[in-house]
């Protein structure tokens, strides 16, 4: 009994960020086009031989296709060879994911003169409402450049993601969903290697690892 | 149904049936008041759907392991199952003689990939925490406990057996279902729900989450120990965790 509430109070960590504002008009169900040719650092389909040297324990061992802002079907190993952060947010949510995205901004401008040898990665929980063009959209917004990728999935990948990265997601009846924020970093062959959780949280621990896999 | 068992015959023609007596039941459409009291205390609409009448078996799982020769446990990626993957069998493509009374018992020390993998490999899916606990609130047919939540929690007093029942040797409900409660925890897609809508900016729902007594002002039903109980284990579950009393079923859902 002791156990059971214990595990409550472990499972009840901070997270945040449920917007109660009704949803902005939903986009329609975004019919994916065939993968065009992508510009930009990330996202060159790796070669065979690369593939053969992704580490089990990879989060690129996924198979799944994701789509990025530019309309490009690409599978996480794409992002092979660099180190990626990545954070899961929704571009609709008016609170938390802008702030995520800040945060992963300042990590963006502290990386400094390195900063072009990392992959920063959002992925949307939002299958029904950010397209590629809703997240092409937001980039913009957010001014985010072409070293940052932006990815869309369907509703099975997602969530496999978000189990591999222990980000927590529900969808609620406005269609917004509430998640736990984490920022987290992969190796260059996407092994998970650290995670920090919470909003405007202390990145110095981020960069420091960041640093070390550049260089 | 009569579709889908067309399909598996073309399918895996060359390979053994896997029970194709599996029972799909439908569930029909309903409305779920989740577990924790959010925002907008609205009940859920969970539509019509079809769940299995059992749990998934031993058999039935080496069935799969056999066709997914990644799925075998010397074999499986510790990202996806840790090592207590399958470590009641006693080998990759053998359940074992001694263990021939847990053949038609559920699979259990299945993680939440395996099961994801299953069925897909079934053409289906797993339940949403919705369906699950809208189904598994089905009537008892044949209990003698004078509610559902006297049954689970009698069966959360036990601790688990040296063997694992067979599926179909505790009740039934009104859907048809076996088993829902009183032999194994399932997995559902959804595990990692975010298990409250609190909105952070405002009200301090956050804080209340964090403290038993006063979180447990906020659920829906504060009689439903075990619902309670159910929530806080799916909390604890990583994907790759494989557990002695976690198994699943399948759903499949109507178009």
């Amino acid at each position: 009994m002791k156990a059971y509430i214990l595990l409550l109070i472990l499972i009840t960590m901070l997270y945040s960020c449920t917007d109660g504002i009704p949803s902005v008009k939903t986009a329609s169900q975004t019919v994916l086009s065939p993968a065009k040719p992508v510009k930009g650092s990330c996202c060159k389909a790796p070669k065979k031989a690369e593939l053969s040297r992704i580490p089990s324990e990879s989060i690129f061992t996924l198979n799944d296709t994701f789509t990025t802002q530019n309309n490009a079907q690409i599978k996480l190993s794409s992002l092979m060879n660099k180190p990626t952060v990545v954070g899961m947010i929704f571009t609709h949510c008016t609170y938390a994911c802008p702030r995520l995205t800040s945060d992963i901004k300042s990590i963006y401008k502290n990386m400094g003169s390195k900063k072009d040898q990392v992959n920063y990665v959002l992925i949307s929980f939002d299958t029904e409402r950010d397209s590629p063009e809703r997240l092409k959209e937001f980039a913009k917004e957010m001014g985010l450049d072409s070293n940052w990728t932006l990815l869309r999935g369907s509703e099975q990948s997602v969530r496999t993601l978000s189990v591999l990265l222990n980000v927590q997601y529900e969808k609620d009846l406005e269609g917004n969903f509430s998640h736990s924020n984490l920022v987290s970093v992969l190796d260059s062959k996407g092994v998970l290697k650290f995670q920090k959780e919470g909003l405007g949280a202390d990145h110095n621990e981020t960069l420091n690892i960041l640093q070390k896999f550049v260089q | 149904m009569l579709i889908s068992t067309a399909f598996f015959g073309v399918s895996f023609a060359q390979k053994k049936a896997v029970n194709p007596g599996k029972r799909m039941l439908v569930v029909k459409r309903g409305l779920y008041q989740p577990f924790f009291i959010t925002g907008n205390n609205k009940p859920v609409e969970v539509k019509a759907f079809k769940l299995a009448e059992t749990a998934v078996t031993n058999a039935e799982f080496l069935e799969f392991v056999k066709s997914n020769p990644e799925w075998r446990r010397s074999k499986v990626n510790r990202l996806f199952a840790d090592i207590n993957y399958l470590k009641h069998w006693d080998n990759d493509l053998s359940i074992g003689k001694s263990n021939q009374n847990i053949y038609n018992s559920p699979v259990v020390n299945v993680s939440w990939f395996a099961a994801q993998a299953y069925s897909k490999w079934k053409n289906k899916r797993l339940p949403t925490v919705a369906e699950w606990e809208y189904a598994g609130l089905g009537t008892p047919k044949n209990i003698k406990q004078s509610s559902l939540t006297d049954y689970i929690l009698d069966w959360y007093k036990k601790p688990n057996l040296p063997v694992l029942p067979n599926i179909k040797t505790t009740y039934q409900n009104a859907y048809g279902l076996y088993d829902m409660h009183g032999l194994i925890w399932e997995w559902t897609f959804n595990f990692n729900s975010y298990i409250t809508t609190a909105d952070s900016r405002g009200n301090n729902s956050d804080d209340q989450q964090m403290f038993c007594a006063a979180g447990s002002l906020n659920v829906a039903d504060k009689e439903d120990y075990a619902g309670y109980l159910r929530f806080s284990y799916r909390g604890s579950l990583k994907g790759n965790y494989c557990i002695a009393n976690l198994g699943f079923r399948c759903a499949e859902s109507i178009n």
